[in-house]
């Protein structure tokens, strides 16, 4: 605030003030009223007000220059220089005073609604009685005005700056809009000169009868209310601006006639009405643009929505229809206005005001598409009415059945894996005594040599017994085998995709367990050849162990992370979880069959994982979790393994 | 310990003691351990035969023990005996050095069979390695002369030849040959030949 920039703009504008301000009061110092110098009409009032509010109170000593200025040079002030340094200084503060209010109310100009109308009016009309008092008061203090004069001098001087700031404060800082106002004029030329013409012809009656001047001043309203009604505040301004004109010049060849101060009401009504009316055309037709705006927005977007939208009216027919509606419903033309929804979607039935449901839509052409409603009861509406909105629900339900099946099919590699393990523990196990059962039998046979000699069909029982014990044993394999082999498929498998794909099908099971599953693909890991079934068995079976894990530990916190990178031939998953973490001791035998920490669960979901992984020439192991500080599982595979050898 | 030994490693008690009834009975002498470890433990050097391992064992699996044996240099043939047989421990297994794999249960004809080719492995082993440390010592009697003569010999070089190159007369060499003929007590000269290579490929590594 120190040292400001020389505010060159500001200047230019003091200096162009200046000037244009003599010149106004030179132009309307017409039939002044004693040594007051009251005239009918003051624009330079209006000017001061619309030059402060521009450039902001700070000016004021240049509106104080102003008027000292029009004292001296225009008026040839016969009164003391000190009263009218006094005058100048009281004009300029209340001047400097509204414009103030105006910028702090942050009216805009041109004035746009009634309500800033009815403030700029107010305000003026009481700053402007203000500004008048203290004129007179100051002249009479002085002594040079009589008392007797001061009742008759205040409304004149009072209306006169009103008038002037009403009639040309708005136009002169909207000026910038000029552009606007010439293209209207230029739109409708023959409008404006009729308006003109209707102008001049009721001021040219209004000087014609020069003895009854007041009983014609009554036909300028019309011309002014037309242009008022057809261009808004700023043309009802403009055209009260050049009435006024016209009565200026009027009154510096005429003087007589009516009173000045009748005239002076009729010129501040005149305005008065003007910018009221104005304003008012003006805030319904920018209501109206505005509505308009929003329309087109709204039936653009009625237009290029994907879901088709109908609007029914509350006896189920419908009444719109935007294009998609058309479109899903294959109806052209304009024969669907005002048939029955039921037409399109039999069985629907608006009870409720708002709802979903999912129902068999009809096509014209014949033939049916599931579609998925909803509705909303709509007010606005005549008589009330349904808007609904209608999707075509054939891609979601594919969706929904391509889900299931992959499920269906994880689940069932998921029972086939069960039984697999199930077989292969379970020929482990029984293989043990079988093999010392076979081993002793034989054994014996051996033994009983010496006496096959009296019984030699004691060797050959002992030798049908170790046969069955073998045959026994085979059966075992054959079960097992069977679960296993062939069953591995050799395809290209998208990592990431499918780390998605798992994730998805966990969405339910994590938000029950309030916990949070977080997938890192590295950008190195590549696609990988084996079976993808069985690769999502096993991350399944880890991020379903981490999930229950997770239901044991502290609620606050829960996440899984899954991360999978790749280096030279190795692709490494990692599974960490911020659970418990597993014993010692449990942890030594994690991966053997039948060993499980839950109540439900058969332990063969990591032997599983394990027989899978290796199946595919990897290795899965169990390590605390580094960063989650629970458990970690991690999976290695080697990403070029001929998988050949494993079928 | 004498003679060759098949050395039973399983932690399952019954197998141990059906294995060893009819390993005795076949005629070759069983020694039962319930654990890698407890084998390790005692394990010599001299010892004949070889190892028949379970693969799935507690702590110390049946291929950390064959680790452990190939780190300790011992040549022991192993025969591995599964009750899992899927294509990836067989593998592992065989790469890891098994001579032999079985599958549980195991029939007496072919489990024998596999033993003994197991032990006669180890015994051509023994033998080979015997005559290797044989052949070393008879090798180290030679002065330098002769060496060079039986190295030339041994790149297929005739009397005069190496004559030339060792710049002395073909009657010295003829002489060399015979003094070296008789302390590698070789009768033939495809001997000589063979004998010169093997000193050949082992000479780089430190002898015996």
């Amino acid at each position: 605030m120190h040292s400001r920039p020389l505010d060159i703009q500001g200047i230019t504008g003091a200096i162009a003030y200046l000037g244009l301000y003599i010149v106004l009061d030179w132009f309307s110092y017409v039939q002044p009223v004693l040594k007051l110098g009251i005239t009918p009409w003051n624009p330079q009032a209006g000017l001061t007000l619309a030059f402060l509010v521009m450039y902001g109170p700070r000016w004021i000593p240049v509106a104080v220059l102003a008027a000292l200025c029009s004292e001296l040079l225009v008026r040839h002030s016969s009164v003391a220089s000190l009263l009218v340094l006094g005058v100048a200084l009281w004009i300029g503060l209340g001047y400097g005073i509204l414009s103030v209010f105006l910028r702090r109310w942050h009216l805009s100009f041109p004035i746009r609604t009634l309500g800033a109308a009815g403030r700029f009016a107010g305000a003026a009309l009481g700053v402007t009685l203000l500004v008048a008092g203290g004129y007179v008061v100051l002249f009479m203090v002085a002594g040079e005005l009589p008392p007797e004069h001061a009742v008759e001098s205040l409304p004149r001087l009072w209306i006169g700056d009103l008038t002037g700031i009403l009639t040309l404060t708005p136009l002169l800082i909207s000026a910038h809009e000029w552009r606007v106002g010439l293209q209207i004029v230029k739109r409708h030329r023959a409008e404006v000169l009729a308006q003109i013409a209707a102008l001049s012809a009721t001021l040219w009656i209004l000087y014609g009868a020069l003895d009854d001047q007041l009983r014609f001043f009554y036909p300028l309203f019309v011309p002014v209310i037309w242009i008022a009604l057809r261009w808004g505040a700023s043309g009802a301004m403009i055209a009260a601006l050049g009435i006024q004109i016209g009565l200026i010049i009027a009154a510096q060849y005429e003087s007589g006639g009516a009173p000045l101060i009748d005239l002076q009401f009729l010129m501040l009504t005149l305005s008065l009405t003007a910018l009221l009316l104005g304003a008012v055309v003006t805030e319904r037709a920018d209501a109206l643009r505005t509505a308009a705006v929003r329309e087109a927005e709204q039936r653009v977007l009625l237009a290029m929505a994907p879901d088709g939208v109908l609007a029914v009216d509350s006896s189920g027919h419908v009444r719109m229809a935007n294009s998609a509606a058309l479109r899903l419903f294959g109806d052209a033309g304009d024969s669907w206005q005002g048939a029955p929804i039921a037409d399109w979607l039999p069985g629907l039935i608006l009870a409720r005001p708002e709802g979903r449901a999912t129902l068999e839509g009809r096509r014209k052409a014949g033939g049916a598409f599931p579609a998925d409603i909803a509705w909303s009861w709509l007010d606005t509406a005549p008589s009330g009415g349904f808007l609904v909105t209608v999707r075509d629900a054939t891609d979601r339900r594919r969706a929904e059945a391509k889900l299931r099946d992959r499920d269906r099919a994880l689940s069932r590699a998921m029972r086939f894996a069960v039984a697999g393990e199930l077989a292969s523990a379970l020929t482990h196990e029984l293989n043990q005594p079988i093999t010392a059962l076979v081993s002793y039998v034989r054994a014996a046979q051996i033994l009983a040599e010496p006496f096959s000699v009296e019984e030699e069909r004691l060797s050959a029982t002992l030798g049908k017994a170790a046969q069955e014990a073998i045959r026994a044993s085979q059966v075992l394999r054959r079960l097992r085998d069977f679960y296993r082999g062939g069953t591995v498929k050799r395809e290209d498998v998208h990592i990431s995709a499918l780390c998605q794909a798992m994730a998805h099908s966990f969405q339910d099971r994590l938000r029950r367990a309030g916990a949070t599953l977080a997938i890192h693909i590295d950008s190195s890991v590549p696609s990988l050849t084996a079976d993808a079934t069985q690769l999502e068995i096993v991350l399944h079976n880890l991020v379903s162990n981490a999930i229950d894990a997770l239901a044991i530990g502290e609620p606050s916190n829960r996440r899984i992370e899954l991360h999978a990178r790749a280096e030279q031939n190795l692709l490494e998953f990692r599974i960490d979880d911020s659970g418990p973490g597993i014993a010692p001791d449990v942890a030594q035998k994690l991966f053997e069959p039948f060993v499980t920490s839950k109540a439900d669960g058969m332990g063969l979901g990591l032997a599983i994982s394990r027989s899978l992984v290796r199946a595919r020439g990897g290795e899965l192991f169990f390590q605390p979790s580094e960063h989650l500080h629970g458990a970690c599982f991690v999976i290695r595979l080697p990403i070029d393994y001929a998988m050949d050898e494993i079928t | 310990m004498t003679g060759p030994t098949v050395f039973v490693v399983d932690d399952d008690a019954s197998i141990r003691d059906a294995l060893s009834l009819l390993i005795s009975l076949k005629g070759l002498q069983p020694c039962v351990y319930s654990s890698a470890e407890d084998f390790l433990a005692v394990y010599d050097a001299q010892w004949r035969g070889c190892l028949l391992t379970d693969l799935q064992m507690p702590h110390m699996s049946g291929l950390d023990l064959q680790t452990a044996l190939r780190e300790r240099g011992i040549q022991l043939p192993v025969v591995v005996l599964t009750a899992h047989g899927d294509v990836a421990t067989t593998r592992a297994a065989l790469k890891n050095g098994a001579v032999d794999f079985l599958e549980k249960p195991v029939d007496d004809d072919v489990l024998i069979d596999v033993l003994k080719n197991a032990i006669g492995i180890d015994a051509e082993r023994h033998r080979a390695n015997k005559q290797r440390i044989e052949t070393m010592t008879r090798l180290g009697r030679l002065t330098p002369r002769e060496h060079d003569v039986l190295d030339l010999l041994a790149e297929g070089l005739q009397h005069r030849e190496i004559a030339e190159r060792l710049g002395i007369s073909p009657r010295t060499v003829e002489v060399y040959k015979a003094r070296m003929m008789e302390k590698l007590q070789c009768r033939t000269l495809a001997e000589v030949v063979r004998i010169g290579s093997e000193a050949r490929a082992h000479r780089p590594r430190a002898v015996e």
